[in-house]
């Protein structure tokens, strides 16, 4: 292989990697000192052939593979800078309604209030503050490039809790484990293994009747897989206890519905909602600027060529 | 020589950017929320909510008086216990620019009234269901009591039981502000 094909395959395999930050964000391989060395190695490669090439020790064509190969250096420089001074890979999850600060962001996270409607549809809304007063949403589609960062959303099950004594009267509910101690919003933190699966997991308290409730998510398809449940949407496993920690009963609430178990009456509205992942990666404007040249060098590069083997032709 | 200086110099770099990543490692999960005194400063957040009586009513309805919203709940004994010197608070500053507000957390307005009429509560009573302003004002247990001033800016949030003078106390900064 020349040192022409070598240069530009370090380029093309740079510019992979690179654009793999936007494409793929949030992946734990962009912060390894491995990527980090596979970028600079290429870099290291890449301005050895462009300094050969731009004094003319190339050919006309290799100085054009050379312009285009500044290109890939500039894809190049941003993963190295957005891996080297953007933020790790971070995920914030607040319940509805709260601020959370950011730090990698300079900004607060704000999370849209949900009832149950808002959970049912996956409606949540996150909205960024920055220090200097500017808020902007988070779109449910794309992502937001800030600096050497972008900012995108996730989603994580979520069920809207409804409890009610025997006489329908409402009842508190409180998560002392929770994000937020008054939220009805459950954001399952956690998992339960069973058998070969883990489930979403989360406690919600109903201090006034004295239960104290663990609810499992299960998925349309996972609660249409149990014999008992024939379930068209999401449902949660109810495991109601006492205050003692005492197992009063265990019951099936699909979603939306209302079931009766240990004398209080509850309806969960099973859902999803949003969690903000920040991650290190390069502005795709910059990563357009720089393939557009690196296409730009190689494509003068190649007419360079054929023309040249087309006057050659013509010779003989 | 300038051909293996040069060689050596892109080793170093290489080597130089690799060790400057960090090394990746967990990602980080940010979840909970700072308490009631994190929302100093930040302006009031008001949602429309019932009264007691049927009504709508919200806390920015109060913009232009000192707010003292209390967060409880008819379940929670220390706002049981708190509730006698609530009232005598707002009896204490009644027309002086000083409105209390009860928010009751995720209970039946049926639950509530019943309560407020047994202990002979007479300052106006919001019934949130749906528990958006203990939310919002990242109550971490009842009774929290938040601060509110005519500008419509949280001073003070609270988490647990107060007395009447600590009440005059946590009132008077916001009194005495123009």
């Amino acid at each position: 292989m020349t040192a022409r094909g070598i240069a530009l395959a370090a380029g093309m395999f740079a510019m992979a990697l690179t654009v793999a930050q936007d494409v793929r964000p949030g992946l734990d391989v962009y912060h390894t000192w491995q990527y980090a060395a596979a970028l600079a190695l290429a870099a290291v490669v890449i301005a050895a052939y462009v300094r050969r090439a731009l004094r003319g020790k190339d050919g006309p064509a290799g100085s054009r593979v050379a312009v285009g190969l500044c290109g890939a250096l500039l894809v190049l420089t941003g993963g190295l800078v957005s891996g080297l001074i953007g933020p790790d890979t971070i995920t914030v999850s607040g319940s509805p309604g709260t601020v959370l600060p950011v730090a990698d962001l300079g900004a607060a996270a704000s999370f849209g209030e949900a009832d149950a409607a808002t959970v049912a549809r996956g409606a949540g809304a996150i909205s960024l503050r920055r220090s200097d007063g500017s808020e902007f949403a988070v779109p449910p589609t794309r992502p937001l490039y800030l600096g050497t960062s972008i900012a995108y959303r996730t989603t994580r099950p979520a069920a809207y809790v409804v409890a009610r004594d025997a006489r329908g009267n409402r009842l508190t509910v409180t998560q002392p484990a929770g994000g937020a101690f008054l939220s009805p919003v459950l954001l399952f933190p956690q998992r339960q293994p069973i058998r070969d699966k883990t489930y979403p997991l989360d406690t919600f308290a109903l201090p006034a009747v004295h239960r104290i409730v663990r609810a499992l998510y299960f998925s349309a398809a996972d609660a249409a897989a149990f014999n008992r449940v024939a379930a068209s949407s999401a449902a949660l496993v109810l495991s109601v206890n006492d205050d003692a920690g005492k197992q009063l009963a265990i019951s099936v609430a699909l979603s939306g519905r209302e079931v009766e178990t240990a004398n209080v009456r509850v309806t969960a509205t099973a859902g999803t909602y949003p969690q903000l992942a920040v991650a290190a990666a390069p502005h795709p404007a910059l990563l357009l600027g720089g393939l557009l040249i690196f296409a730009g060098g190689a494509g003068a590069a190649l007419l360079n060529t054929a023309r040249r083997s087309r006057i050659e032709t013509a010779r003989i | 020589m300038r051909s293996a200086s040069g060689k050596v110099g892109a080793v170093i770099l290489t080597i130089l950017l690799s060790a400057c990543y960090s090394g990746g490692g967990p990602k980080r999960t940010v979840a909970g929320t700072g308490g009631p005194g994190a929302l100093a400063g930040a302006p009031a957040v008001s949602y429309d909510v019932k009264r007691l009586d049927g009504r709508l009513d919200s806390l920015a309805r109060y913009r232009g008086s000192v707010v003292v919203m209390n967060l409880w709940a008819t379940w929670c004994p220390p706002c049981r216990e708190e509730m006698p010197d609530l009232q005598r608070f707002y009896n204490e500053f009644k027309g002086k620019g000083v409105v209390v507000l009860g928010v009751d957390q995720g209970e039946s307005s049926a639950t509530a009234g019943t309560y407020a009429r047994k202990r002979g509560v007479t300052f106006p009573i919001l019934v949130d269901e749906d528990q958006q302003y203990g939310r919002t004002y990242e109550a971490v247990g009842l009774p929290t009591t938040v601060v509110v001033d005519r500008r419509g800016r949280v001073v003070r949030g609270i988490d647990g039981q107060l007395t009447l003078a600590q009440m005059r106390e946590i009132v008077a900064p916001a009194l005495k502000a123009q």
